[in-house]
Formats: structure tokens, C-alpha cells, sequence
């Protein structure tokens, strides 16, 4: 028997099915790997596929890979149980393990938490650039390979200039060489890694670059802005936002971001890069009201004492003409909406834990 | 004229427990704070010397325990901040940070030498999830260039810190070196910058006056300077001339040279004064909390305790290093009588 919280998520991946599952066809009675498989994209995708597979009868085989597969079987049992998933232990940098007769593989290897990053950026660099090496290389010798999605990062391309309301997926800006920005410079040679075994090996890769995203199975301890304030909210405290709250960041709802990987696998060509995310910009102060109107009462918005630099970017956002002109993916779930989801899906997995 | 706030955080209560060996009572914190949350400074910090649970035999003992003096501040402070000052080691969040925050503090100043930001993730985490302020501190910062500082400081921008101070322990920057290290900071971090200076050589307001003209907002500062060594910028100078200098404070200048007025008589066995060995330890680079045992220690030895600065300063010894204070003095003193064979 379902849970609230799971009846929730699968309404959430239904209300974006609809009417647009025919756009996933070439899916049906397929197998599907995801490296990288348990964490928020990964969770969101199984969710999907699990959807398709119970109300469409897609009948997807899918394979989730990750370090830690007992987390997500402790954590989601009603996912880790299903027939139609295989957790599987793996190292990213160690595919042995991965099933041979995979026909779409999306790698979503890496480890977002900017922590993880500043504390351990060699790693970080490793699983990412390694990692990525090593799908290439297990990729050659998947004989029923249809279409591989690599999953970068929104950031690759530097800060976003004053004069573009967007950043496009052929932008020409990079980060700075340094160890602070290990993540999206790993994930830039990891988008080159892929290039060079499109071009050596063939392999049909395409890149999807992810901004930032909203939902379920987010976890509330990371310090970005939705998840700290959202946390901030839960918990009872005054909402405290970074500096002015003047900057400006936008965000996919995670059935929403599902879909879009999907569609991508399926349609993309082999070279295509997409960004993935909602162009619909919002600034921190007003996400932070956004996410207050959905508590009673209404926890005060605080802001700390730092004066945004003069000469820093206050703005991040995707140009996503290209994933509306070429697949037809735009923001299914607004944000208002998506904070609410978000919100209430949290209530209900606190009331859960409580009662147990 | 600019219109700029600056937030004070007074360490009076903390910092300046180095200067009576941690030996600050109730009835003291009780009535600094009143004077202190009547003046209006944004934060008052309150605790050992070496910060939450850092009372040792090693380190020295508190005469008020953690939980007294943190309940005793919150008693007497209606409208300041609560703060605290915690090096993760001495400071764990089982046994220590967390009865603190039900204690109600509001700040938590989560600090490191200045190479090892990576030892604050757990402790800045904590306080983020638990819903107070949280600032990282870097020590010794002179130790470092201003782009090493940066990398350290993101990380602890990274893990949820709202703010990095970076401190000058042992009063060793000129206000050159202050700014360089602001830019640097305002530059690459989206988060408060703060200074904590010491006056061994005299510049404690001049640094943070470069400070605060570089683009920092927070700035530390204690009542007739009363802290480790040489003491710290002297709050109430602070508070005068940054109102001169048209920084907004939302401390009443009367009212804080009153609490320092009180500071002095109920705190302190002697205001803070820059002594020769001051000058050779910020000459050194050497941190302040290392005079009073220095001194001690050159005594026992008959040796010059300003060798002992310049020696420990080109081993870039560095606090909880105290033992090495002995072995020098030792050396010096060995050294001393071959030339006099």
C-alpha cells in the first residue's frame, strides 16, 4: 500500500506524463542504466520510469547504479522492491557490474554538494573526470548502446554576463582555473571526454546541463538556497537569507527535470548539448517570501551583512530556447507550485517520521 | 559621506578572559553585558579565552563554566546578541555546542588556524541546521597570502558559514596587508567579511579602519582593548571613529565609553598596554595568548623572552603548540651558556 508521500510523487510524475508519455515511446520494453542512480536526478527518473511502467505499461527495465544501493533500499523501499529496478553497488570508476545489454545509459555520477567540493576537491575531480573515462570506455563495449546522456553542470560556462538574460549552451565563458571551481572545471573536461569518444569510439553521447533544481528528495542539510530555506521554514526558524537576497536563480521541479532526461535520451542527437532548467528567473529575496506564504505563521525573512561585489554576476539562468525549440521541454510545474509540493511532501515525510 | 553599517562584535568577555588567565565571574559577565546590550553592540561573546570548552589544566581553567556564563550573558542581554566563539576539538557538538545553543545563543564563531577551514564543516553544518548565525574565523591569517585565505574562507562559505572573519592574532598586519586581504575576500566571496585585530604594534583601529574601507562589515573590538597580549582594537576608539568616518554602528558613543568606563574597573587587573614583548611578538608574528607564558618560561630559563618570540615566530609555531615554548627556552638557554663557556 502506498504512502502519502509515494501517492504524491506519483501524481507529480503523472500530471507531467500526461498527454506527453507518446514522446517516450521509444522507451518501451527497453533496459535502462543510471550511474549514479540515488540520488536526487536518479530517484526522480526511477520514479518516472515506475510510473510509466505501472499506468502506460512501457515495460522498462531499469538499473540503478551507486555506491551506497542499501541507503536507497533502507531510505525508498518502495522503489529499491520493484521487480523492474536492480539496484546495483558500483563505483562509477568501476562499471564491471554494469548489464551488457543496455540499450540507453544516462550518467549522473557525481557528487553536487558544494561541501564535498571544497573539502575534498581531489576526489571530487576524480569521480568526475575518472568516471566519466571509465562509462566512455564500458560504453564502447555495449553492443545494444541506442544513446548515452551525460550529465554536466549549468555552471560550466563561467558566470553569466550582464549582457545576456540567459546563458545559451554555446556561451563561451569557462571558470577559473582554481580549486574552488573543481566541480564545474571537472565537468567541462568530463563534456570534452565525451566529445573524444564521440569522435574516437563513436560512442552516441549527448550532454544534458542541469541548473538548479526544486523538489522531493532534495536534501534539506546542503547549503544552497531552496534547501536552506526551506529547511530554515520546517524548522521553525526565521528565514536567513545570504547577502542582499538581490540575486537571481531559477528552478526545475524534479518530475519536471525527470521528463526532460528522458525526452533528451530519447530525441537528442549524438553532440547535442542541452540545458536543463527553468529560464523563469527569481531573486533569493523573493524565493525566500515564496517559501515563507506557505507557513503559518509566516516565518521573518532576515538578511545578513554582506554587500554583493560590484563586479560579480547577480544572475544565473538557462537560455532553454534550445530545449523548447528541439524537444519541446519547457516548465511543466511553476514555482510557486513547486515550492507548495516541495513543502507539503516535507510536512508529510516529518509527520511520518514522528508517528514512527 | 557613506552610508555603511558595520556590525560590532565585542569579544570583550571572551578575548579579554587571556588577560586574567579565564578567571572572569558571574557578577563581571553579568555587568559587562548589561552595559554592553544598553550601548547597543550587535554581538557580545562571551567565554574562555580559547573559546566553548576550552577550559583545561592545558589551556587554563575557567573560573565560570561554559553553561554559567553562557546563561548569566543571556540573562543580562535584551536586545545584543548572543555570541560564542568555537574551535572544533576543544568545542565538540554533543557535549558542547549543542547545550550552548539551548542555552540561547544566537552567533556561533566557528574558528580554525587559517590553513584548516576543512576541521569547521561539521560544527558550522550543525549551528546552520540548528538555526542560528553562524561565521567562520580564520586564525593567524597572517600566516597565509590573501589568495590562500580565500580558498580557506570558501570553504567555510561553502559548509553555511554567513560570514568569515579573518583574525590578525598576533597584531602582526600593517593596514596594508588588511586590505589586500578584504579585497581579496569581498572579491571572491558572496558572504560578510569581518577583521579581528590586535594591537601589538599599535595599529589595531588603523587595520580596521582598512578593513572597514576595503568592504568588511563586520568588525571586532573590545572594551579598552582587553584581550590577549596586547590587547584588541579598543571598542569605544572603534565605535568614535568609524562614527567619524560616517559608519553606522547603532552603538550610543556615550553609552559604550560607559561600559568601557565599567569595563575597566570591574574586569580588569591591568588595561591592556603594548609591552616590549608585545611589539617582538607581532614583530614575530607570533600569537598574542603566548605573552603570559613566554614571559614565565623566559624567566625560569634567565634567557630574553623576545628570542623566544623571534625563534617560535621562524618555527611559525602556532596556538595549541604551547609545549614548543618550553623547548625553546631550553634550546636559547643551552645555546646561552656554550658562548658563555
Amino acid at each position: 500500500m502506498k504512502t502519502e508521500c509515494q501517492k504524491r510523487i506519483r501524481q507529480d510524475c503523472l500530471r507531467v506524463l500526461s498527454g506527453r508519455e507518446k514522446a517516450l515511446d521509444e522507451l518501451r520494453q527497453s533496459k535502462l542504466a543510471v550511474i549514479g542512480g540515488t540520488g536526487f536526478v536518479g530517484t526522480w527518473i526511477a520514479e518516472m520510469i515506475a510510473a510509466l511502467n505501472d499506468e502506460y505499461q512501457f515495460g522498462i527495465k531499469l538499473s540503478l547504479l551507486s555506491r551506497s544501493p542499501d541507503q536507497f533500499a533502507n531510505r525508498l523501499p518502495h522503489l529499491a522492491n520493484r521487480k523492474d529496478i536492480n539496484l546495483i553497488k558500483a563505483d562509477v570508476r568501476q562499471l564491471g557490474q554494469l548489464p551488457s545489454d543496455v540499450e540507453w545509459l544516462i550518467h549522473a555520477a557525481a557528487n553536487p554538494d558544494i561541501r564535498t567540493h571544497a573539502s575534498n576537491p581531489l576526489d571530487t575531480a576524480s569521480v568526475i573526470v575518472e568516471g566519466t573515462m571509465s562509462v566512455m570506455r564500458t560504453a564502447e563495449r555495449l553492443g545494444r548502446l541506442k544513446k548515452l546522456l551525460y550529465l554536466s553542470s549549468g555552471l560550466v560556462c563561467g558566470s553569466q554576463p550582464a549582457s545576456v538574460n540567459g546563458v545559451a549552451e554555446d556561451a563561451q565563458g569557462a571558470p577559473a582555473p582554481d580549486a574552488s571551481f573543481i566541480y564545474p572545471n571537472a565537468k567541462r573536461f568530463a563534456e570534452t571526454i565525451c566529445s573524444a569518444a564521440r569522435a574516437q569510439s563513436r560512442i552516441p553521447v549527448l550532454v544534458a546541463r542541469p541548473f538548479s533544481f526544486i523538489g522531493p528528495y532534495q536534501a534539506l542539510d546542503t547549503p544552497w538556497a531552496q534547501t536552506t530555506f526551506l529547511s530554515d521554514a520546517l524548522h521553525g526558524h526565521h528565514i536567513r537569507v545570504m547577502g542582499d537576497g538581490q540575486v537571481v536563480r531559477s528552478y526545475l521541479y524534479g518530475s519536471d527535470a525527470a521528463y526532460w532526461f528522458l525526452r533528451m535520451l530519447v530525441a537528442g542527437e549524438s553532440g547535442d548539448v542541452v540545458n536543463v532548467g527553468s529560464p523563469v528567473g527569481i531573486t533569493l529575496q523573493d524565493l525566500a517570501k515564496e517559501v515563507a506564504t506557505n507557513f503559518d505563521p509566516s516565518p521573518e525573512i532576515m538578511f545578513n551583512t554582506a554587500p554583493r561585489s560590484a563586479g560579480r554576476s547577480a544572475q544565473l539562468l538557462p537560455d532553454t530556447a534550445h530545449a523548447l525549440n528541439e524537444y519541446g521541454l519547457s516548465v511543466f510545474t511553476p514555482l510557486d507550485e513547486a515550492i507548495t509540493l516541495t513543502v507539503q511532501w516535507h510536512r508529510m515525510m516529518q509527520s511520518n517520521q514522528a508517528r514512527n | 559621506m557613506m552610508d555603511r553599517k558595520i556590525v560590532i562584535s565585542d569579544p570583550t568577555l571572551r578575548d579579554g578572559n587571556h588577560a586574567v588567565r579565564h578567571s572572569l565571574r558571574v557578577d563581571q559577565i553579568a555587568a559587562y553585558c548589561k552595559a554592553a546590550d544598553s550601548a547597543g553592540v550587535a554581538i557580545v561573546e562571551v567565554g574562555h579565552g580559547n573559546g566553548l570548552g576550552a577550559s583545561s589544566l592545558q589551556l587554563g581553567e575557567s573560573a565560570t563554566p561554559d553553561h554559567l556564563a553562557l546563561t548569566t550573558a543571556r540573562a543580562n542581554l535584551t536586545q545584543s546578541k548572543l555570541g560564542i566563539h568555537v574551535i572544533p576539538g576543544f568545542a565538540t557538538i554533543e557535549r558542547d555546542l549543542k547545550p550552548a545553543l539551548e542555552r540561547g545563543v544566537d552567533v556561533v564563531r566557528v574558528a580554525s588556524h587559517c590553513t584548516e577551514a576543512d576541521i569547521c564543516e561539521r560544527h558550522i553544518s550543525f549551528s546552520r541546521s540548528m538555526g542560528v548565525e553562524v561565521w567562520g574565523c580564520l586564525m593567524m591569517s597572517h600566516m597565509i597570502s590573501p589568495a590562500l585565505l580565500l580558498e580557506q574562507a570558501r570553504k567555510m562559505e561553502s559548509y553555511g558559514a554567513e560570514g568569515v572573519v579573518f583574525m590578525d592574532s598576533s597584531g602582526h598586519y600593517i593596514p596594508e596587508d588588511v586590505r589586500h586581504r578584504v579585497e581579496a575576500l569581498v572579491d571572491g566571496l558572496s558572504i560578510a567579511v569581518g577583521f579581528h585585530a590586535h594591537n601589538n604594534l599599535g595599529l589595531a583601529i588603523a587595520n580596521s579602519m582598512a578593513a572597514a574601507d576595503a568592504g568588511a562589515t563586520l568588525l571586532d573590538g573590545c572594551a579598552r582593548g582587553f584581550g590577549a597580549g596586547a590587547g584588541n582594537a579598543q571598542l569605544e576608539v572603534l565605535v568614535a571613529v568609524l562614527e567619524r568616518l560616517g559608519y553606522s554602528t547603532g552603538i550610543d558613543l556615550y553609552k559604550i565609553l560607559d561600559a568601557a568606563d565599567l569595563a575597566e574597573q570591574a574586569l580588569m587587573k591591568e588595561i591592556p598596554v603594548i609591552r616590549s614583548v608585545s611589539v617582538v611578538s607581532g614583530m614575530a608574528g607570533v600569537f598574542s595568548g603566548f605573552m603570559k607564558p613566554v614571559t614565565r618560561i623566559a624567566e625560569e630559563f634567565k634567557i630574553d623572552p623576545r628570542d623566544v618570540f623571534f625563534e617560535l615566530g621562524r618555527r611559525k609555531i602556532v596556538a595549541g603548540q604551547e609545549d614548543i615554548i618550553l623547548e625553546v627556552a631550553k634550546e636559547l638557554a643551552q645555546r646561552a651558556a656554550k658562548g658563555c663557556q
